[in-house]
């Protein structure tokens, strides 16, 4: 049984008089990475700003390692935690004293906060910025300086509100790779709160779904994906496929990634023999009963496992040595007669498909 | 006739409107901030007026002052019984009323320059309540120490309060300001404008000190324009 570093009960939150948080239950256990995920204006940064004890809920009590949290309790309580918003916003003063902030208002000694931050620097390369200014940095490595603030703190449990929302595509593959590795290294307890669902799958050991202020479901990324509590879920998170294999080469400036006897070709930045991800979106999947020559450069023969209504579409499941799903229109089903044991092509444009780096045991960690 | 003025005379003077004007400064300082945190902080009915009220302040008439001040310390006044008129406290008192709503009305704009979003990720990063007033203080130093080199300014130069409320005492109440008003009076035009100097000078090198540490760690504009 895993210990609950955070638990909320009966929790119910007004806004304007309206009711923006209806939360039963709701933990975090010891060195997870919670993620929760919802659309934007579900009150996922409200429930990130309660639980993190800056702001107080309306109703309801928040436990912290077991401890009710009260007014004589709670700055101890919330120093033992770090919220950081979804902007970066630096005191006046060089790199290294925003770094130090934390530490200075806990009263660390002086010996202890340069340790730490040197420790964090080299952690995050941050030792040539030191002693520059925030600003003068670009936003990549701001989101490091910000990211190596709260951690210096050794926080007990680290919020994050959407924190590679707001980077160019380039930094955030890369820091988001390397605050992972970090954040398992030092079985960090973290909460993200996020609208991607990329972000989400990547990140998380452990997903919640908030959707109008409530939480639908909360499970491993795979449970969610595959057994959706509801269609609210269903229809949010989408049936994407995640699929994990190895980089065997590159061709055109793709990466080829072998995957349970096939090759996909997708984009990413991951080096030869390194492990990856690869998500397929099921609105970017197109079935045909014979392989075409397109430009099209994946292409997977697989046998039809499910065949589901949800919404306005018709979700087939094919078994290809990985399972892929792919989102059709009714006609479309009919024109092709698909059916349950069926075989048939399923193609994916490489150009839709991202490669995702795995580092250190990530792989391991999810077979369990 | 000329009245003759010794060195050690206006040595006195010197000595005498530093100090009043400086601790009247300081005072103000430490009674302005609370007042401005207070402001920002805390939202009630009223609050607009107070601020309007700060900022009329601002451009308070010493004169004014000075003869408001004198009711109150008046032989026959309310405060009479404390016999500060005509006293180097009567004018540090005046200087004050003259000096806090500048640097009041000065720091609350400087606080609400400050993203209220960095203090809260003070407070999420774990400020307790008094680091956040220290964190907003430090943030806002810019316009803190521009309100103090505004007071300092105003209370140093200005003649109607300090002559009214202290009564250019020779050797007791007089300072720079209302030695140049007497010596021009009495048509001993080099000596006030020596004494002038005097005060130019004092008020240049106080303000350098006071902009030097306003104006540490400022980044410099440097970005290259086609002209």
């Amino acid at each position: 049984m895993a210990i609950s570093e955070l638990e909320i009960r009966n929790l119910i939150h007004y806004y304007q008089g309206k009711r923006i948080l209806n939360i039963p239950f709701f933990n975090v256990n010891r060195g997870e990475c919670l993620v929760i995920l919802g659309p934007n204006g579900a009150g996922k940064s409200t429930l990130l700003r309660i639980a993190s004890l800056l702001e107080k809920p309306c109703q309801g009590e928040i436990l912290f390692q077991g401890i009710k949290v009260t007014t004589r309790n709670e700055l101890a309580f919330r120093r033992r935690m770090v919220y950081l918003l979804d902007k970066f916003l630096f005191f006046r003063g060089k790199v290294k004293d925003n770094l130090l902030y934390g530490l200075k208002i806990r009263g660390v000694s002086q010996k202890e906060q340069l340790k730490r931050l040197e420790q964090m620097s080299e952690l995050f390369a941050l030792q040539p910025f030191l002693e520059s200014y925030p600003h003068e940095l670009s936003a990549g490595e701001q989101q490091k300086v910000n990211l190596a603030r709260a951690l210096i703190i050794e926080p007990d449990l680290l919020f994050l509100d959407e924190p590679f929302s707001n980077l160019e595509p380039k930094f955030k593959e890369e820091i988001m790779v390397e605050f992972s590795a970090t954040r398992k290294k030092r079985s960090q307890t973290t909460i993200i709160v996020t609208h991607n669902r990329e972000e989400a799958f990547y990140l998380a050991t452990r997903l919640a779904i908030l959707i109008d202020g409530e939480i639908k479901q909360t499970g491993k990324t795979e449970e969610i994906l595959d057994f959706p509590s509801c269609l609210e879920v269903a229809s949010f998170i989408g049936q994407e496929t995640l699929v994990e294999g190895v980089v065997v080469g590159q061709e055109n400036g793709m990466l080829k990634v072998f995957v349970a006897n096939n090759y996909i070709y997708a984009f990413g930045s991951a080096k030869v023999g390194e492990p990856v991800r690869v998500i397929f979106r099921p609105e970017e999947v197109i079935l045909s009963t014979e392989k075409p020559s397109t430009s099209i450069r994946n292409w997977f023969w697989g046998q039809v496992v499910e065949i589901k209504t949800l919404d306005k579409v018709i979700v087939i499941s094919l078994d290809c040595g990985f399972l892929l799903k792919a989102y059709l229109t009714k006609p479309a089903v009919e024109e092709l007669k698909i059916e349950r044991g069926k075989k048939f092509w399923a193609g994916v444009k490489a150009s839709s498909l991202s490669a995702l780096t795995l580092r250190d045991g990530e792989l391991k960690n999810r077979a369990n | 006739m000329v009245q003759e003025i010794t060195l050690n005379e206006i040595i006195e003077i010197i000595r005498l409107t530093l100090f009043v004007s400086g601790l009247s400064t300081l005072i103000a300082f430490f009674l302005a901030l609370p007042a401005a945190f207070f402001l920002y902080f805390n939202q009630f009915p009223g609050r607009k007026i107070i601020i309007a009220l700060i900022n009329t302040g601002m451009g308070l008439p010493p004169v004014v002052v000075g003869l408001i001040v004198a009711l109150f310390l008046w032989r026959n006044g309310p405060l009479g019984g404390l016999k500060l008129m005509y006293t180097p406290l009567a004018m540090i008192i005046a200087q004050i009323i003259l000096a806090w709503p500048i640097i009041a009305g000065l720091s609350l704009a400087a606080f609400q320059q400050v993203d209220p979003e960095l203090l809260f990720q003070a407070k999420a990063l774990g400020a307790s309540k008094k680091q956040l007033v220290l964190t907003l203080a430090r943030e806002a130093r810019l316009g803190e120490i521009s309100g103090i080199i505004a007071a300092f300014g105003a209370v140093i130069s200005e003649v109607g309060a300090v002559l009214m409320v202290g009564g250019n005492i020779k050797g007791q109440t007089r300072v720079l300001t209302t030695a140049i008003l007497q010596e021009t009076r009495l048509g001993n035009f080099h000596l006030a404008v020596i004494l002038a100097l005097i005060l130019l000078t004092i008020s240049l090198t106080i303000n350098l000190l006071l902009t030097t540490w306003q104006q540490k760690g400022q980044k410099p504009w440097r970005y290259q324009s086609w002209k």
